[in-house]
């Protein structure tokens, strides 16, 4: 099996957002004084290792440092300490907090494409799959409206049958599961277990601990952007809900 | 080799949207320009007492790529901050969103150049060989526009502040710059002169000026200094991009 991540000490902060932070007179008044913002360590430390095949659920509370890891994996965060391996020969397709990028003023067969190119498929194959896309994403009537109009279950429909049509062999997942409808979310379990059996490598941030318990073959447990537990599902479940009941 | 075909996708996307919802549609991108310059060769030939005819040309040799470059500046530097539909859910370089709207705004370039050709042929009465180095003349001109564009997005997703400031400078440089009226019009040693052989445009606007208008041929000094700038401010804004690629996640 080969690697697909490899994350050695990686640590990512946020500076604690204010307004005023974005103003040039506040920057350099920072300078002037020497003064730092105050930070907000997301992720501490974390030395993980995924191999090709694995299914692995991340879990936690909020804040945890879950979708910020998950972020890393994507590439869209660059951490600020340790080293990150990530391997580029395979199609690795995101799906953060419920979508793709999607453009809010093209139409959804316009995003379609723009997304199939970002995640490596050229127009033509995009358009051989957009029948099988719209058929899933049940949006045939809508996919010619700006996604702007869509709802939110309609843009997680839409973005959760691009990223499984295109067959990718690494899925990030954030929290999908939270809007739509119970039979669509029902569709989309069988799609997710019929690319875990075809070998796609996933990762799942949820909060739906049975699904994750079933689903997965691998649990890791994020608590103040620290791995508390990595192991087999069930026992990391049983530590995490006995652990949650002290609150 | 996907990367090219997301940004030309994007780009045509961009074009397309942009028009979307109005009723001429693409008749604006034509409409625009003319309007523009129109009212501007109008207004200016009374100021500078000039014969419309012959200032329409004068005008309009420089102030068309001027246009493009003010253009491609304002909005690639908002295109990264703009760009958060994107950057916060995939991984895409930051080089992608100016590269963009420097894009677009050289295909709006194009249709104002279509206008340009239709007031040169209205008015232009000599016709040389000159006017061939003009697509030549143009190439510094985009490398300056991209260059300080990405200048811009850089210096826009950490200081929001930066836009007005921007914009600012690009009246203080166009109004310092031979666009308006001819260098002529001032005595050789006055202050006036002086701010316009310091001013870099007055170069990248010989470039367009001297064939189109003065029907010469550029000097040497122009294409140095345009070419030489061009490139320094292009390497900067690209090495800008590329020194703070991570961080602009942050900001957005």
């Amino acid at each position: 099996m080969s690697m697909v991540f490899n994350l050695e000490k990686v640590s990512v902060s946020f500076e604690r957002y204010s307004v005023k932070q974005r103003s040039l007179k506040y920057s350099v008044g920072r300078l002037l004084r020497n003064t730092n913002n105050s930070h907000f360590q997301a992720l501490n430390d974390i030395n993980l290792k995924i191999e090709q095949g694995e299914n692995i659920g991340l879990i936690g509370r909020n804040g945890a440092g879950k979708s910020t890891l998950l972020r890393v994996l994507t590439r869209v965060i660059s951490p600020q300490k340790g080293k990150i391996f990530i391997n580029d020969q395979l199609h690795l397709v995101p799906l953060l907090e419920l979508g793709i990028g999607f453009h809010p003023d093209l139409t959804g067969r316009e995003n379609c494409y723009l997304a199939g190119l970002l995640m490596g498929y050229s127009r033509t194959v995009m358009e051989e799959k957009m029948e099988d896309i719209i058929r899933f994403s049940e949006l045939a009537e809508f996919i010619d409206e700006p996604v702007k109009t869509y709802s939110s279950g309609m843009y997680a429909r839409l973005a959760f049958a691009i990223a499984t049509d295109v067959r990718p062999e690494v899925l990030l997942v954030d929290e999908v599961f939270s809007v739509g409808d119970e039979f669509f979310i029902r569709k989309c379990i069988l799609r997710m277990q019929k690319l875990m059996k075809a070998g796609t490598t996933t990762v799942f941030v949820s909060h739906n601990l049975d699904f994750l318990v079933t689903h997965c073959n691998r649990l890791i447990w994020l608590d103040q952007g620290r791995v508390v537990m990595d192991g087999e599902p069930t026992e990391v479940a049983l530590s995490y809900r006995a652990q949650q009941g002290h609150f | 080799m996907l990367a090219l075909h997301f940004i030309w996708y994007y780009t045509l996307s961009h074009l397309k949207l942009k028009y979307r919802y109005t009723s001429l549609g693409v008749v604006w991108n034509f409409l625009e320009p003319a309007l523009y310059l129109g009212i501007l060769s109008l207004v200016f030939s009374v100021v500078n007492r000039m014969n419309i005819q012959d200032y329409v040309v004068f005008l309009f040799s420089a102030l068309i790529p001027w246009r493009y470059l003010e253009r491609a500046v304002n909005t690639a530097s908002e295109s990264i901050v703009t760009g958060d539909w994107l950057l916060k859910k995939m991984y895409v370089s930051p080089f992608v969103f100016p590269v963009i709207r420097w894009l677009v705004a050289g295909v709006e370039y194009l249709f104002s150049l279509i206008i340009l050709i239709f007031f040169l042929l209205l008015f232009k009465k000599q016709w040389t060989s000159h006017l061939w180095i003009v697509p030549l003349a143009f190439i510094p001109w985009a490398i300056l526009s991209l260059g300080l564009g990405m200048i811009g997005a850089v210096l826009y997703t950490f200081f929001r502040d930066i836009r007005q400031i921007i914009q600012l400078g690009l009246i203080i440089i166009f109004f310092t710059s031979p666009i308006l009226f001819k260098p002529e019009i001032f005595q050789t040693a006055s202050l006036q002169a002086r701010i316009l052989q310091w001013n870099p445009v007055t170069y990248y606007a010989a470039l367009f000026q001297k064939p189109v208008y003065y029907l010469i041929w550029p000097a040497a000094t122009d294409w140095i200094v345009t070419i030489g700038l061009s490139l320094i401010i292009f390497i900067l804004g690209a090495s800008l991009i590329y020194r703070y690629r991570g961080k602009f996640y942050f900001y957005l």
